[in-house]
């Protein structure tokens, strides 16, 4: 009799803790946050009705290859995003450092040389929206717009609009080889996530990032040198635009001004707020961008295979950022 | 007795989680002034804001003038005749007072703004209040007072017959204090209610006639002013929790010097200030508002430029020469502005303590340690009786008393030899500012120097062994901590205790 009343008791304050537990996990804004799982379920659910062959395992290592490059992209974007400030110039800046590694390669330059020369260009270009935002404390939407079209200016001057060839099957190797049956871009995409979601939010810089993209004023006040945080953050976005060049130019064996045409911002941006990267600064994650530019990858691809016209993707992308953007605000408040 | 004009009775306010307003009586007659009071959250600000419209009470009714009333938003309180003067002012510093004062409802005709009409009603509703400027100034050219006394005017505009005043008198001079409780003189002589919310108990003597104080959301008192004292209503808002003084502490011995400005200067703000800081002392930076207090700490840690000055700081024992920004490793901040400035309130009390300390949290491998941030800050919140849920918990969901003590555990984590506090205990209660007065004198105690700046002459008065005195921008002399209160009033309006003129005992 007592042992009955205290395990029937014991289960009550279990299911008791159960719904506890249950309204801490869902509250409403971690359901917001699993609103994309929600959304990728239903057009998983769509594509296994309409296009089977979306599930074979080549397309999948194909989606995944595609969103390694979009990846590291969003995590740049999202170092930027997390200080409060915005790239643009990310495609654009790596279209034109994987012309001038190709070019590089083209006039016989090494593969170190050339890979160098792309990580060197994106860097510099980092470093001078860094400059102007963190130093000239200029807008970061046109300092960076400004160096979008400088980069692609370049970029289509020195080319004239002709593609460089990239021919090294030993780059090409290097680069694209598998390891376990996994393309290694895939691998460096999973690696710079490990190293990057250490580096937000283990490091002494990362956690002065979060600081100054919630409060720059308070992380002044306490110390924290705000103006080198938001530099190292273009800087940051500028070398995954020259690693993702790397990749990129390899993948295509050539490389051309076109890399870096509009549709790609817009695709790093969905990636990064999909993925819970706040545009209002001091939210996000680098697993939560590349979460999120798999998604978009998804979305794209599922809309190719479903023979979606291009320009129908554009506005299916549009409304996704604007829904996404939307929840963001709704957050905030 | 005669019947209240605006009654309210067993208000209740819920926000999840939390029981704001729990069964609130108040009770309101014309032509007086009805003291609000109560430690911070206790409930007063909901109160109003209901009475206000811009909350809606789970329970209760609200009567005006023995009529039932439903008060849903903020326009349907206007149109019951309730207007509110808000403690912060909400100015567009680039329109003029009547665009300003008119901003919600320009008054027009034929479709445009009548500038006629709205130049007559701002004339009338500043002459009521005495003021002497014309209603096209622009606001950004008017001082604080100035700007409370329009936001008044504001409120007079919809000829209200309840006033609601949100600590008014927090950024006033003492002059422009006293003309503020003139215009509440002569609106209670017309029969207006006025209710007067506040932390300054000795104010409400001179200009309240009742007084209803608030503690944890509950009613803890009222009664006519004449029949009450200071002891009593503090005793009412603090329940049976002992407030024992310090005695002051006594003058350091120590001459080691840990800071020495010299010459700082910054163009149009700040003129040759000198300053010495000595190890274990509390020195007081007095002087008015707008005197260039706060702005002589920020030049000195570098979050102002400076044009000239040199800054010494002890380190290892002898005075060495460091740039401005550089300063700032050995001085902890607490600044005026805790929402603004001092608090990341998004982000958890643990995150928010190590901010400062991260470079001493570093492991080996140059990695933040997760589990030494979690125990120094558990440390500290016992240490400053923070009253926190958990470490995890976001400090913006704290009261002003516990974000305050989060601020100063920061610096305390980082355990710097000087301390700068600038308004440590602005806005909080008795209760918190006894508790950042203990906080103070212990870090003295413990070696440290700090600068203070207050307004408010009980802490300062507390806590500093000596006074320096900021004019204009200029320090003009010091006093000591024997200085008495008229002493200080006297220098804070520029009348200079030198040695000579003898004013200090």
């Amino acid at each position: 009799m007592l042992a009955e009343n205290i395990s029937s008791k014991s289960s009550d304050s279990q299911s008791r803790s159960l719904k506890q537990w249950l309204r801490q996990a869902f509250t409403p804004t971690r359901l917001l946050d699993l609103l994309p799982i929600f959304i990728l379920g239903i057009v998983l659910a769509l594509l296994a009705l309409y296009v089977p062959t979306f599930f074979n395992s080549r397309n999948i290592v194909n989606i995944f290859v595609q969103a390694s490059t979009l990846g590291l992209m969003a995590i740049g974007m999202t170092a930027v995003m997390v200080g409060g400030g915005m790239d643009l110039s990310i495609p654009s800046v790596m279209a034109l450092s994987a012309i001038f590694g190709a070019m590089r390669m083209e006039a016989g330059g090494s593969i170190l040389e050339s890979c160098l020369i792309m990580l060197v260009v994106g860097c510099v270009a980092g470093c001078i929206n860094g400059y102007a935002v963190a130093y000239l404390k200029m807008i970061p939407f046109v300092v960076t717009l400004a160096m979008m079209t400088i980069a692609s200016g370049t970029a289509i001057w020195i080319t004239n609009s002709v593609s460089v060839p990239v021919v090294n099957e030993e780059f090409f190797s290097i680069i694209l080889d598998r390891i376990f049956d996994i393309p290694r871009p895939i691998l460096i995409m999973v690696v710079m996530v490990v190293i990057a979601t250490i580096a937000f939010k283990r490091t002494m810089i990362g956690r002065w990032l979060y600081a100054a993209g919630t409060n720059a004023k308070t992380a002044r006040v306490s110390g924290i040198p705000v103006d080198r945080v938001i530099f190292g953050t273009y800087v940051l976005s500028g070398f995954f635009a020259g690693l993702t060049a790397i990749i990129l130019s390899a993948r295509l064996g050539a490389a051309s001004a076109n890399l870096g045409n509009d549709g790609v911002v817009l695709d790093i941006v969905s990636s990064a707020v999909v993925g819970g990267v706040s545009i209002y600064g001091g939210v996000g994650s680098p697993l939560g961008a590349v979460l999120g530019a798999i998604f978009m990858t998804v979305i794209s691809n599922s809309m190719n295979m479903m023979q979606v016209s291009f320009f129908t993707g554009l506005i299916i992308k549009g409304i996704v950022i604007i829904t996404f953007v939307a929840i963001d605000s709704l957050k905030k408040r | 007795m005669a019947t209240p004009y605006l009654e309210m009775r067993g208000i209740v306010k819920r926000f999840p989680g939390v029981q704001a307003v729990k069964g609130v009586d108040l009770q309101a007659y014309a032509g007086e002034a009805l003291a609000l009071i109560g430690a911070n959250g206790a409930g007063k600000s909901t109160l109003m804001n209901i009475l206000g419209g811009v909350l809606r009470p789970d329970e209760g009714e609200i009567q005006i003038a023995g009529k039932r009333v439903e008060i849903h938003s903020p326009l349907q309180a206007t149109a019951n005749g309730i207007a509110f003067v808000h403690q912060e002012m909400a100015m567009l510093p680039t329109m003029t007072i009547m665009e300003n004062i008119h901003v919600s409802s320009f008054p027009t005709r034929g479709g445009l703004i009548d500038r006629q009409s709205m130049e007559r009603s701002t004339q009338a509703v500043l002459d009521r209040v005495g003021c002497q400027f014309a209603p096209n100034t622009r606001v950004q050219y008017l001082s604080t007072g100035d700007r409370q006394m329009v936001e008044i005017a504001r409120a007079l505009l919809s000829k209200p017959s309840i006033i609601i005043f949100d600590e008014p008198t927090s950024s006033l001079t003492s002059r422009e204090k006293a003309r503020l409780f003139d215009v509440i003189r002569s609106l209670k002589a017309d029969g207006v209610t006025i209710i007067y919310i506040t932390h300054f108990l000795d104010e409400i003597f001179d200009i309240c006639d009742r007084a209803t104080v608030m503690r944890g959301g509950e009613h803890a008192g009222s009664g006519l002013l004449k029949d009450l004292t200071i002891p009593a209503l503090v005793h009412w808002m603090i329940g049976d929790l002992d407030m024992t003084q310090h005695a002051k502490k006594e003058v350091s011995q120590s001459t080691e010097v840990v800071l020495k400005v010299r010459n700082l200067n910054r163009r149009g703000i700040l003129q040759d200030i000198n300053l010495t800081l000595h190890k274990g002392e509390v020195v007081g930076l007095w002087g008015l508002l707008g005197s260039g207090r706060t702005e002589v700490a920020r030049a000195i840690v570098g979050l102002d430029p400076i044009d000239a000055g040199q800054i010494e700081v002890n380190v290892g024992g002898s005075l060495r020469l460091v740039k401005a920004r550089e300063a700032h490793k050995w001085i902890g901040m607490v600044t005026e502005d805790r929402r603004n400035e001092g608090l990341l309130l998004p982000m958890s009390v643990k995150q928010n303590m190590s901010l400062a300390n991260l470079r001493g949290l570093l492991t080996r491998w140059k990695l933040v340690d997760t589990r030494r941030e979690t125990a120094l800050a558990q440390q500290f919140v016992e240490r400053l009786n923070i009253v926190i849920s958990r470490l995890g918990q976001p400090v913006q969901t704290l009261s002003g008393g516990n974000q305050q003590k989060v601020v100063v555990g920061r610096w305390l984590e980082l355990n710097p030899p000087i301390f700068f506090m600038d308004e440590p205990t602005r806005g909080l209660d008795v209760g918190a500012k006894a508790d950042i007065r203990d906080i103070i004198f212990e870090l003295a105690e413990s070696g440290a120097a700090i600068l203070l700046i207050s307004s408010e002459i009980e802490d300062i008065m507390a806590l500093a062994q000596r006074y320096v005195i900021m004019h204009r921008g200029q320090i003009i002399g010091e006093l000591p901590g024997s200085a008495t209160r008229s002493d200080l009033m006297a220098a804070a309006v520029g009348a200079v205790p030198t040695a000579e003129t003898g004013v200090t005992a």
